[in-house]
């Protein structure tokens, strides 16, 4: 009797133990950031939180069929070159490895602007959903740069005049709604380079070049 | 009765019982001790929002390792269909490749960390706290002195930078890739030997020292460790907008 009691003493401690460990855990990996955010911040960061979710969820379900009719054709013993194919053109199209076409918007920037400001306005078109962007004829890639003071600016060791085009591909009312708006990008850059002009128009086609940049490390090796 | 004696009239389950005891006052007083900074704003709106922002999170983080262990799966399917057809392998082959360009492979080789930290001191009256924060624009710079450097993966937190990625402020933290980064931030980034010392000596990286580190107390650290891993990133390459210009590539050469 007296071990039985002692046993359920123990399954008890160690319940509350177990429990513990897990809020304690959970507690800690609160990130230290959050509590200091303002009410307005956390909000926005909801609405990102939800969107990249949401994103990350089609995306599952589209590979999770992929996956489904990749296995369906080896179990049917078919060739899964259809499949292949069409993985391969998204991973690259969405890289900048090929040339893309859609609707979309052309920024005009004509004065005399800094690497720095060009970069934020590449910056504002990313986070504003732009999925393929080119500065002059340069396809923005990882390691594509646009440096210099104003008036010197380069990309890709190639001069940029200071009149030049961004082209995007993205949702036109989107895009130029992030751009325009009353203290976005456009307003911004406006009171740093008060000489600079930048026009926003959204296009229904345009057409966007293929990285001419080798993007295969040759430092890194891939770890599968 | 002897020492000895009484010692061994403890029964293993006195034992257990004690050092599950003895830890279970730990874990409460450690629990009460994290809770605390969270009493000065109970009464507050922000709870409810903190709460869901950290379940999103969460919930981001399943999402984050579902899909990398799908993609895993999808390319341990695809090579099983190696041998079956000529077409197939060098198909297989260039897509491997793509996901290596695109940053949807991890990548390890020798590179530096750049760490980037919030300044410790005292905001002078009139000064912008902000100032003394590190910003989306100064985590942008110094990306953008590693890829100038040569640099040719990036990440920040563990967040590879990509095509399409975005870094933007949010209160005195960062979103990138719509993903909430706290300070401190660790820039990994993977390129030739002389990495760190191509950003070092770039007159625009001394500029940003100039203007930030030193004028305002954010602090920077780096380290030349033997190997760096840029995880693979974790996100949708989705094209809603976008289409190839050319058919889907052929299997040929």
């Amino acid at each position: 009797m007296r071990k039985r009691n002692s046993q359920l003493t123990i399954a008890a401690v160690t319940l509350l133990l177990g429990l513990l460990v897990v809020v304690q855990l959970r507690s800690q990996s609160i990130g230290t950031g959050l509590e200091a955010l303002s009410a307005q911040d956390l909000t926005v960061l909801v609405a990102n939180l939800n969107t990249r979710n949401d994103q990350l969820r089609a995306e599952i379900a589209t590979t999770e069929r992929e996956l489904a009719d990749l296995q369906g054709a080896h179990s049917r013993g078919e060739s899964s070159v259809d499949q292949l194919r069409l993985d391969l053109a998204r991973v690259r199209a969405w890289t900048g490895l090929d040339a893309v076409t859609g609707t979309g918007i052309r920024v005009s920037v004509d004065g005399m602007i800094a690497g720095a400001g060009v970069q934020d306005l590449l910056n504002e078109l990313h986070n504003a959903g732009a999925e393929a962007l080119v500065v002059a004829d340069v396809r923005v890639v990882p390691g594509t740069v646009v440096a210099g003071p104003a008036g010197g600016l380069s990309v890709e060791n190639t001069a940029l005049p200071n009149g030049f085009e961004v082209t995007a591909i993205g949702n036109p009312a989107t895009l130029t709604g992030s751009l325009t708006r009353a203290g976005g990008i456009v307003a911004q850059l406006a009171a740093t380079y008060p000489e600079v002009q930048i026009t926003v128009v959204p296009v229904d086609v345009v057409e966007i070049p293929a990285t001419s940049r080798d993007l295969l490390p040759a430092h890194g090796t891939p770890k599968l | 009765m002897s020492m000895a004696t009484r010692v061994r009239s403890i029964a293993g389950w006195q034992i257990t019982l004690g050092v599950a005891l003895l830890a279970l006052g730990f874990l409460i007083a450690a629990q009460l001790r994290s809770e605390a900074p969270r009493v000065s704003y109970a009464s507050n709106e922000r709870v409810p929002l903190v709460e869901t922002a950290q379940g999103l999170q969460t919930q981001q983080d399943a999402l984050k390792q579902r899909l990398l262990d799908l993609r895993a799966e999808i390319e341990g399917a695809e090579s099983q269909g190696k041998g079956s057809a000529a077409a197939v392998q060098a198909l297989d082959d260039r897509l491997r490749q793509a996901r290596v360009e695109a940053g949807l492979t991890a990548l390890e080789g020798p590179g530096v960390v750049l760490q980037l930290r919030d300044s410790t001191n005292t905001v002078p009256p009139g000064d912008n706290p902000t100032d003394y924060l590190v910003s989306a624009r100064d985590i942008r710079t110094v990306v953008e002195e590693l890829w100038l450097a040569g640099a040719e993966a990036v990440a920040v937190n563990g967040e590879r930078v990509t095509s399409a990625t975005a870094i933007i402020d949010i209160g005195g933290s960062v979103l990138l890739n719509a993903a909430y980064l706290s300070p401190p931030y660790q820039l990994s980034a993977i390129g030739p030997s002389d990495l760190f010392d191509q950003v070092n000596g770039s007159a625009s990286f001394r500029d940003f020292i100039r203007t930030r580190i030193e004028a305002f107390g954010l602090q920077v650290g780096f380290a030349e460790p033997k190997d760096v891993l840029i995880p693979a990133y974790a996100g949708t390459i989705n094209l809603r907008y976008a289409r190839p210009v050319t058919p889907a590539p052929s299997e040929g050469p």
